[in-house]
């Protein structure tokens, strides 16, 4: 703890964003009043899944842990680190985060509540896909088009940034955790290695007691 | 919408290797297969590998156009371009086949990890364990924006339109939705074509 505190105190940038745990009280919902309020959310958020999906990663955080107290922010980070490791997509991350919205209302309301927040966030652009799959001709000289992909890229890049910095504030609390995250980050871009050895060797770490948070 | 193909290959000498149409079942399938094949990562490869060089449903041409068109448009984009090959073959039924058979098992055994997690995040081993993986994630989170930087290494609008949304959102905590309807009409605008009426060749891919 005495670590953690000196390092935030070296990293002021840090210390300022990492937010309280659970201060936030959840709402108080029936349980279809919940399911409701978890796919209007996801559902209002698919189309703004730019560059990929892995950009709207702040605004789930933001949704679960500030603004419905769905999660802690540990619960947050560790739920990031599964659907990264898990085979698949890594958004279907949005199903846990589902399940975590009604995790308090027993398992039968959490999965309904994490197949009904996968299903939401991805049904809009899903539909917006096959319109543009059958329409692709029409679309493809448009100035539109040309102007979106080439406008909104350098925000996709600018988003991506952003995103690494928070799941970088939520995760690492100490300089041992933020090496690995650097060492990882290297490792990614310059290494062919698949990334489930460097959640292996670092869950090693963390098992062994070397990453406190 | 018919299962027999409507419209038989004239020439097979020229596109011999090409199947057509791939039935709802196949759809499914396949793309069932490219999600277990994934299970070690590698997903756009693995599709490619099944449904170009595999099974013959597009040539490798028509699978990066409709890479470009899954890259461009909202939502993740692998599962945009499962929805590309459903919807091209069979519209709308096809696109959701092709995700059921794209996220059937993976998603199962997400759900099934969740529910673990749930139900025994609290114990101290798991939670030690996680801390490592966690900041192993959070390395992989960092990467993912230097992936694509050196795209937009040489635009400087490019950079100062990237270093406006990563301080309106890191800095001001501005949320994503207000950042791209701000942001993104300026980007726009800024890289509406000069000269609509000429074709675009398929830059970046």
């Amino acid at each position: 703890m005495i670590a953690a505190n000196g390092f935030q105190a070296l990293f002021p940038l840090f210390a300022a964003v990492v937010p309280a745990e659970s201060v936030c009280e959840p709402m108080r919902l029936n349980d279809l009043g919940n399911l409701l309020q978890v796919i209007s959310t996801f559902l209002g958020l698919s189309l703004f899944a730019l560059g990929g999906g892995n950009t709207l990663i702040t605004e789930y955080h933001h949704i679960s842990v500030d603004q419905y107290c769905w999660l802690t922010p540990t619960q947050f980070a560790d739920l990031y680190a599964l659907a990264e490791a898990a085979p698949g997509p890594s958004s279907m991350l949005v199903g846990l985060l589902g399940m975590g919205a009604a995790w308090r209302e027993g398992p039968f309301w959490a999965l309904v509540s994490a197949y009904g927040a996968e299903l939401a966030i991805l049904l809009p652009s899903t539909l917006l896909m096959v319109v543009a799959c059958l329409r692709w001709n029409k679309m493809r000289n448009s100035p539109w088009r040309i102007a979106f992909e080439r406008g909104l890229g350098p925000i996709t890049l600018g988003i991506l940034f952003a995103v690494g910095y928070k799941i970088l504030v939520l995760a690492d609390k100490n300089p041992v955790a933020l090496a690995i995250s650097l060492v990882v980050c290297v490792l990614m871009l310059r290494s062919r290695l698949s990334p489930l050895w460097f959640m292996a060797i670092a869950g090693l770490l963390g098992g062994l007691g070397m990453v406190s948070r | 919408m018919t299962e027999i193909n409507p419209n038989p290959n004239p020439n097979p000498n020229l596109s011999a290797r090409i199947v057509p149409n791939p039935t709802l079942r196949q759809l499914f399938l396949g793309m069932l297969q490219v999600a277990i094949s994934a299970f070690g990562g590698g997903l756009s490869a693995w599709s490619q590998r099944i449904v170009v060089e595999q099974r013959h449903w597009m040539t490798n041409e028509q699978f990066l156009a409709g890479l470009t068109v899954a890259r461009l448009f909202p939502g993740p984009n692998q599962i945009n371009m499962a929805v590309y090959i459903g919807a091209s073959f069979r519209g709308l039924s096809g696109a959701l086949v092709a995700l059921a058979g794209m996220l059937l098992v993976p998603f199962t055994l997400l759900m099934m990890v969740g529910l673990l997690y749930f139900s025994f995040h609290e114990l101290p081993l798991l939670d030690r364990i996680l801390a490592g993986v966690v900041a192993a994630a959070a390395g992989m989170a960092l990467s993912m924006g230097f992936r694509i930087l050196d795209t937009y290494w040489r635009d400087p609008m490019a950079l100062l339109l990237a270093t406006a949304t990563f301080l309106a959102m890191a800095v001001a905590h501005w949320r994503l939705v207000p950042v791209v309807l701000v942001i993104g009409p300026l980007a726009m605008a800024w890289y509406w074509p000069r000269h609509p009426a000429s074709p675009t060749p398929e830059e970046h891919s």
